[in-house]
Order: structure tokens, then C-alpha cells, then sequence
């Protein structure tokens, strides 16, 4: 195997591995429903603002949508970091070396989203101070909805490196990362996921009761709102298929197995009754929106599972090689650790029975570092100083307790106020010896 | 030690942990801790004096706390992370298996402080129409300022379990590293501070947010500053309480370390710039409670910048007293166990390094084999020509007269003896010398050392790919 094998941290898991697994998908599946909802969120509401210089309505509904991204985004932030901390727990040897090599990227992350949410928070509180610079407005929108679209694309080529150690000698930076095979496909796969959860997300909400009131929307105007938004998620379906596919045909076969195929076709399978559905309410206006409405969210619910067991399965099957090669190196690491310690130990044993000049040793540990028998190191050497304190113990104890500065072009000795008066003797008696 | 090293020459690691660091404990004592019982005890007064315009003060105040909280607050936390993962992920990453559980519930208790903010703050505009509502509001309220501080109260148990993990090398448990001895008077200490911070934080944009010669501003101040000042009161207990547990070495130490003369000196003025940062607190505590509502607010504005600059000051002498360790006794600075340090000095650190280009030390590849030492030894604190440059340090050790390797090789040898902040060399002699030898070279012709996100990694050879160890038969196939 041609590929990097580093050493783990040599501290035992705090868990059993099991129940590592199962918090990090059940936390992942949370984290990336609230990250679908801020970004789908901040494109509709980006969408429905430009429609809104046309049509004051959607304006209005800009402005709603804009109320339920700060939310969304506040807790995508902080359900990230559950599966943040069981990543870095499970995948210490690849996740910190995947993170090191696309860096610069990866620490950008930090401010990129402090941007964005501070701009999302501008966007909102100050909607009304907008009023005639539509073009402002709309673009504090635009770059924020950008910064959220480009901010997966890191933490998407980070997943992607960490699976594949093979690749590490060749990636240069984050753009080489990018380029890597599949982490562009996920990427679509993952921005259409985004509009189709937000899109049902706001289909839903706009049909609740206290909606038509806040948005002041006509009933036909509210019904045509939530059509265009399942139109969205129609539309967002079939992409998420197709891009399904076109990840499926192009993930490297390392990960690949059985199992992890069924679970992919099993996840899509679920989003075909889901359109049926969905078409057959765009084109008879006479059903009620709702009608399938609950329906269409548990096979969703159902692809969000099978996706992200399948994501996992997938990840074990491409790391299992590499996992075990880190646990042997691991292994005989540490017992080679052991082993070099339990022979220093035994040849310190032998040398303590060699009689030791407690002089030599309090100047080896303390003085040895600047003053060299002959060198000119940092301070004067050895025989500068015997031929200036030759005979006066006395002086320089006084100048060690008291130090000055005498070139010019050296750095000042510090003082030694630790130094007891016996340990100051016992340097000066070996160093004028 | 085993992880490809991230490194920015110019601003360097350390700094770039600091920034984001300070910037959010800053945030974190003044806006979340400190703050929200402010808000919340101008919201109960305002229910007490039935004044509508302590509700509205609160609501505003609590906006600042809610936009700067959830964004550059919460995004600098999750940074700590990314840069600490970056920086040293050996540290990190032992961290997290030991107290795995203890962020864990963090996370927990972080979820509902979050959305006990979103809650606080959207249902405030509701919670007017009644005064069962506000008083339910209220309680919203008490909750987060309770989780607020619990989030700093585990996370405490952290920081001091890295100064002195106490008998955590004994048992190797989760509650032997969280009550450290450390922990107490820090989070005692902390508290304290966040409150004052809090105050005078929520003093200025109190200040700022009503208008001049009202009796309300004179009441405000009264209220935040009688808080404050019982705070200020405890802070100074707390501080002592806090500096008698620092362990002795770490005290004793700092002037050991040579060419920190300037480093003592500052250190004995930090005290009093410690001391004169809160008198001055004090003498703005009580001659605003003494002419309430007469101060000007750009005098609380300075307070609680004085008070920001001594929370980085502390934070900077804390991380600074903890070396040569990033965990106490365990591991070095430099990302190596102590207990690793045997067989890296017999064998070289460039035998067992997965990710270095050089393997051997010849005469003739000496100055390239030196970079890779230093680059697994010396980057997680220096840099070559930015934030602690290693070259600015030799050029104030040997000025320019010529570097000579072998000066510097003896000095190397035995720098940790001196400089007790210093771990010392981890390698074998040969490496020691080309490290030396790669230093010398640096007088000429000063390259910046670039990080693996602009270079990359090397080729795996035969050390690298293999799953075995040198002499140690293999364990792994027994």
C-alpha cells in the first residue's frame, strides 16, 4: 500500500467505537438539515427579493424567509459541532492531516461564516433602511447567499481528502483538492439537496394559519407562493436523482460495496413515489396541497437515513485498510517507545553509581546552555571567565546573583534567584577548578 | 508529532490560536457571561419600577449581546478548534479523547444556551402584552445566563487541566482531568472577571442607548455599577486565590529563562498595570455611584477596554507559564509525548516521522535534512522570518558576526536548562548538528518555511507506507 500510515494518538477512544458511530450520523443528519435550510433559505429569500421589484408581494416574503435563515443558520452553526468533535475523536489521523493540507482554505471557514451571518443580520434588521437602494439591499443578499454556497465546497473537499490517504502526496492546496474526482459532483448534490429541503421547509410554513396574517398575502397570492415553492421542490428532486446518479457512477471504488449501493438506490427509491406525488398536485389544481404533504416528508425522512448510513458505510469501507494499517504502526510504535524508555531508564540506573560533581551537574542544567568550555557561544567561554574570577568564588557568585551587561553587541545574563547560596558555591568551585 | 504541519510563516501558529483565541474569551466574559445577568436584572427592575423604558433598554441591550454573540462569538469558538487542529492536532487531539464526555455535555448545554438566546430575544416584543408574560419572559432569561456560565465551567476544567493536570497521569480519568487543581480558583477567578467585564461593557452601550441629565441614566448606572462593584470586590479575592495555585515552577521560572530579562521586567509591570487597571475600574465604579448619570460614557468605554486588555494580558501569561508543555507533564510544546522522547533521541525523530523528505543525514544533504528537523521540531511555536522568528532570535543572540553551527549546535544541546520554557531537542545528535547547520545557513540566505497547504507532502517511501518499527519485532504479526 503506497499511502501515508501515521501513527494515532495513543490514548484510548472515550467510547466504544459503536456509539461513536451512531452520535455522529444521528448528529450529522441534524447539522445538515439546518445548513440545507440557512442556504436554501438564503436563495429563496435572495430569489424572492428580486421578484419583489416587480411584484411588492414577494418583497414582503423576502423578508419572512430572511427572518427564518438567521434562525436556521444559528443552529446549523451549533449542531455542527457534534459531529465536528466525533470526527475529530473517530478520525484523528485523517481528518487532521486532510485539514492541514487544504489549510489556508479550511481556517478561512472560521471567517467566511462570521461574515455571512453578520451579513445575514444586516440584511434583516436593517430591511427597512433599504427602502431606495434596492440595489444595495439585494446585493448584501447576493454575497451573503455566495458566501454560503462557497463555504460547503471547503468542508465538502475536507470529507472527501480525509477518505483518501492515497491522494494526499498529490494534493497542492485547496484548489488541487477541489479537482480530486467526485468532490464537485457532491457538491450539486448536496446545493440541490439544499433548495429541495428549503423549498418543502417554506411549502409547509407558508400554509400555517399565522402565515397568510404576518406576510399579508391574498389567498390566491398565497396559494400560487406555495406552489412556486413546490415547483422548487419538484424540480429539485429530479436534479438530486440524476446528480445521485452521476456521484454513484463516480465514487472511487475504494468505499464501494453492496451494502452501500443498496442503501444509495434504496435512498433515491424514496423520492420517486415523492414525485408521483408532487406532479400529480402541480397539475390538478383541484387537490389540496397538503394532501400528500406528510407522506412526501417521511420518504424524505427515509432518504436522509439511508444516505447518511450509506455516507458512513462508505467511509468505514474506504478507510477500513487504513485504519487497521494506523492501529499496527500505532501498536509497535508504542512498543518500540517502551522499549527505547525501559533502556534510557537502565542507563541512567548504571551511570547514578558513577560518582557525579553536584558542581558540574547544577552548571550542566543551568550555565551550560550559554557559557562553552572553548566555544564562543552566547556568553564568554570557560577560559575568559577563569582568567577574570581566577581565585574569587566570591565575585562571581556576586555577579551571578547580580548580573550586568558587558559587550555591547551580547544579550544581558540574567539573574538566578532559584540558585541556593550552596548550588551558586558548588558552580562557582567546578567552573574556576 | 505525526500529522503533516500546517504553518504560516508570517503570522506563525501561535499567534494565529491567539487572535482567534482572545478575541472570542473577550467576547465570551464580556457579551455572554458578563452581560446576560445585566439584561436580565434591567428587565426585573423594569417589572419592579413598572418603567417601560428599562423593558426597552434591556431588548436593545440584549440585540448587541444576540448579534455579536451568535456570530463572531460563536464562529470564534468553533475556531478555536480548527486553528488548535491546525496548530498542534497531537494536543488536540489528546485533549478530546480525555474529555470527550466533558464537550460532549459542553455541546449540550451550548444547544440550549443558543436556542435560549433565539427564544430570549424573539419572544421579547410578546412578552410586553402581560405581566405574567414578562415574568415568564424572564425566566428565560435566568436560564441562559445560567447555561451561559455553565458553557465557561467546563470548558475552565480544560484550560487548568493543560497548566497542571494534577493526578491525571495516575488514574487517566475524566474526573481526575476535570477537577484539576487548577480549576476551582480559575473558574472563580473568571467569573468574577466576566461579571465586572459585563458591567462595564453593558454600562457604555447603556450610556450610549439613553440620553444625558435623566434621572433614568442616573438610575441605570446606579443599578449596573452596585453590581459591578460587589463583582470588583470578589475579582480581587479571586485573583489571589487563583495566583497562589499556580504551581511554583512555573512562577519561579520565568526568570530562569534567559533574554526574557525584558519578559521579567514586563511581568513585574503587568502586576502593576494589573493594579492600576482596577483601581481605575473602582474609581469609575464609585464615582459613577457617586454622581450617578454624571459620568462620561467614554470613561466606561475605557474601563472596559482596560478590562479586555488585562483578560488578554492574563490569557497571554497563562499560555506563556505552561511551557515547555502544552499539557502539563504529558506533552511538549512541540506536539512530543515526554514519554516518546527516549526512543525519538536514540533512533532520530526523522526515522519515525511519516511525513518528512529525508530519512539519512549525509555531509552533503545536511542543510535540507536540518529544515525537516526543524520543521517537526521547531514550527509549532516559530517561524523562520515572521511572529518569533527564529532568525530575529539568533540575530539577537550572534548579532552579525558569522553564525557558526557548531556555537549553535552547543547551544541547542542544552537550551532547556537555561530557557526552562524551551522543551528540549528531541532528537539524535546528527540531527541536532544539521539542525544547526540549517540555522547557521539562515544568516545568508533566509528562506520562509512554507506549510504542507502550499507544498504538499512527499512522495510515502518505505518508513512512511510500512505498519513495522526498526528492530521491534512485529506485534502485528506475531
Amino acid at each position: 500500500m503506497n499511502v501515508p500510515v501515521p501513527r494515532d494518538i495513543p490514548l484510548p477512544l472515550p467510547a466504544p467505537e459503536g456509539l461513536l458511530e451512531v452520535l455522529l450520523i444521528v448528529s450529522f443528519i441534524v447539522h445538515i438539515v439546518f445548513v440545507h435550510m440557512m442556504l436554501g433559505g438564503s436563495l429563496f429569500s435572495l430569489f424572492c427579493q428580486i421578484k419583489g421589484l416587480k411584484q411588492i408581494e414577494y418583497e414582503r416574503l423576502a423578508y419572512k424567509i430572511a427572518q427564518a435563515v438567521t434562525v436556521n443558520k444559528s443552529l446549523a452553526v451549533v449542531m455542527g459541532v457534534a459531529p465536528l468533535l466525533i470526527i475529530n475523536t473517530l478520525y484523528a489521523p485523517q481528518f487532521y492531516a486532510s485539514s492541514a493540507l487544504i489549510g489556508g482554505a479550511w481556517m478561512a471557514v472560521i471567517p467566511l461564516v462570521a461574515v455571512a451571518f453578520l451579513l445575514a443580520y444586516a440584511h434583516k434588521f436593517w430591511w427597512d433602511r433599504f427602502v431606495n437602494i434596492p440595489e444595495l439591499h439585494i446585493g448584501i443578499a447576493a454575497l451573503e447567499s455566495a458566501l454560503f454556497l462557497f463555504i460547503p465546497l471547503i468542508y465538502m473537499t475536507n470529507v472527501n481528502l480525509m477518505l483518501f490517504p492515497e491522494y494526499w502526496p498529490e494534493v497542492k492546496g485547496f484548489f488541487s483538492a477541489v479537482l480530486l474526482p467526485n468532490v464537485l459532483q457532491r457538491y450539486l448534490h448536496f446545493v440541490s439537496a439544499a433548495i429541495l429541503f428549503s423549498a418543502l421547509f417554506f411549502a409547509w410554513w407558508s400554509g400555517r394559519p399565522a402565515f397568510q396574517a404576518e406576510v399579508k398575502l391574498s389567498q390566491p397570492l398565497l396559494q400560487s407562493v406555495r406552489r412556486f415553492f413546490y415547483a422548487f421542490a419538484f424540480g429539485a428532486t429530479i436534479f438530486q436523482i440524476l446528480s445521485g446518479l452521476v456521484v454513484f457512477v463516480s465514487l472511487p471504488a475504494q468505499g464501494m460495496s453492496w451494502g452501500v449501493t443498496l442503501l444509495l438506490f434504496a435512498g433515491g427509491g424514496f423520492g420517486v413515489p415523492a414525485l408521483y406525488w408532487m406532479w400529480g398536485n402541480l397539475v390538478n389544481h383541484e387537490i389540496p396541497l397538503d394532501r400528500h404533504f406528510s407522506k412526501i416528508i417521511g420518504l424524505f425522512a427515509c432518504t436522509i437515513l439511508a444516505m447518511a448510513v450509506a455516507r458512513h458505510e462508505y467511509r468505514e469501507n474506504a478507510l477500513k485498510d487504513h485504519k487497521l494499517a494506523i492501529a499496527q504502526k500505532t501498536a509497535n510504535y508504542l512498543a518500540a517507545a517502551a522499549d527505547a524508555r525501559q533502556e534510557a531508564e537502565s542507563a541512567a540506573l548504571a551511570q547514578q553509581n558513577e560518582p557525579v560533581d553536584p558542581g558540574e551537574q547544577a552548571f550542566q542544567r543551568n550555565c551550560a546552555a550559554c557559557h562553552h568550555i572553548n566555544l564562543p557561544t552566547v556568553g564568554p567561554d570557560m577560559g575568559e571567565i577563569h582568567r577574570i574570577y581566577a581565585g574569587d568564588a566570591k565575585g562571581l557568585i556576586r555577579w551571578t546573583q547580580n548580573p550586568g551587561k558587558k559587550r555591547e553587541n551580547s544579550m544581558q545574563m540574567p539573574g538566578f534567584p532559584h540558585l541556593s547560596e550552596t548550588e551558586l558555591q558548588a558552580i562557582a568551585d567546578y567552573m574556576l577548578r | 508529532m505525526d500529522f503533516p504541519i500546517f504553518h504560516i510563516d508570517f503570522i506563525g501558529n501561535r499567534l494565529l490560536i491567539a487572535v482567534d483565541a482572545i478575541l472570542h474569551v473577550l467576547i465570551n466574559h464580556a457579551f455572554a457571561i458578563g452581560a446576560l445577568p445585566i439584561v436580565v436584572l434591567l428587565e426585573y427592575t423594569g417589572i419592579r419600577h413598572g418603567d417601560p423604558r428599562w423593558d426597552t433598554l434591556a431588548y436593545r441591550l440584549l440585540k448587541v449581546v444576540f448579534i455579536v454573540t451568535t456570530t463572531v462569538g460563536a464562529l470564534t469558538g468553533v475556531g478555536i478548534w480548527f486553528s488548535a487542529a491546525l496548530v498542534n492536532p497531537a494536543a488536540i487531539g489528546s485533549l478530546i479523547r480525555v474529555f470527550f464526555w466533558g464537550w460532549f455535555v459542553e455541546w449540550i448545554v451550548f444547544v440550549s444556551e443558543v436556542s435560549l438566546i433565539m427564544l430570549y430575544f424573539l419572544s421579547w416584543p410578546n412578552s410586553t402584552e402581560s405581566a405574567l408574560a414578562k415574568r415568564r419572559h424572564m425566566r428565560f432569561g435566568v436560564m441562559l445566563a445560567a447555561f451561559s456560565w455553565i458553557t465557561m465551567a467546563i470548558i475552565v476544567a480544560i484550560l487548568g487541566f493543560m497548566m497542571d493536570p494534577g493526578d491525571w497521569h495516575e488514574r487517566q480519568s475524566l474526573w481526575a482531568g476535570l477537577f484539576n487543581p487548577m480549576y476551582l480558583p480559575q473558574l472563580a477567578f473568571r467569573t468574577s472577571l466576566a461579571m465586572v467585564m459585563g458591567g462595564m461593557t453593558m454600562m457604555a452601550f447603556g450610556y450610549w442607548f439613553t440620553d444625558r441629565d435623566t434621572t433614568f441614566r442616573e438610575g441605570l448606572a446606579r443599578t449596573i455599577c452596585v453590581w459591578t462593584a460587589l463583582w470588583t470586590g470578589l475579582l480581587a479575592i479571586t485573583a489571589w486565590w487563583y495566583s497562589s495555585v499556580v504551581p511554583a515552577h512555573m512562577l519561579a521560572n520565568i526568570p530562569v529563562a534567559i533574554t526574557t530579562q525584558a519578559y521579567t521586567d514586563w511581568l513585574a509591570n503587568f502586576k502593576w498595570v494589573l493594579i492600576a487597571g482596577l483601581l481605575f475600574v473602582g474609581w469609575v465604579l464609585t464615582d459613577s455611584l457617586r454622581r450617578p448619570g454624571r459620568l462620561h460614557g467614554g470613561q466606561y468605554v475605557a474601563a472596559a477596554l482596560v478590562l479586555c486588555v488585562m483578560l488578554g494580558q492574563f490569557e497571554r501569561v497563562r499560555e506563556f507559564i505552561r511551557k515547555p508543555f502544552i499539557i502539563g507533564n504529558y506533552m511538549y510544546a512541540n506536539g512530543i509525548r515526554v514519554a516518546d522522547y527516549p526512543l525519538l533521541r536514540r533512533d532520530g525523530i526523522l526515522k519515525h516521522a511519516v511525513y518528512a523528505g529525508v530519512r539519512d543525514i549525509r555531509s552533503d544533504n545536511q542543510t535540507v535534512a536540518g529544515r525537516e528537523v526543524f520543521q517537526l521540531t521547531c514550527t509549532r511555536c516559530h517561524t523562520v522570518k515572521g511572529v518569533n522568528g527564529i532568525r530575529a532570535q539568533l540575530v539577537r543572540m550572534y548579532g552579525d558576526q558569522r553564525w557558526n553551527a557548531d556555537v549553535i549546535a552547543a547551544y541547542l544541546e542544552n537550551m532547556h536548562g537555561a530557557r526552562y520554557f524551551m522543551p528540549p531537542f528531541p532528537g539524535n545528535q546528527e540531527e541536532l548538528t544539521a539542525l544547526a547547520v540549517y540555522l547557521a545557513s539562515l544568516q545568508n540566505r533566509a528562506q520562509s518555511y512554507e506549510g504542507v497547504q502550499v507544498t504538499g507532502i512527499p512522495k510515502p517511501d518505505h518508513v512512511a507506507a510500512s505498519t513495522h518499527y526498526g528492530s521491534i519485532p512485529d506485534l502485528t504479526h506475531p
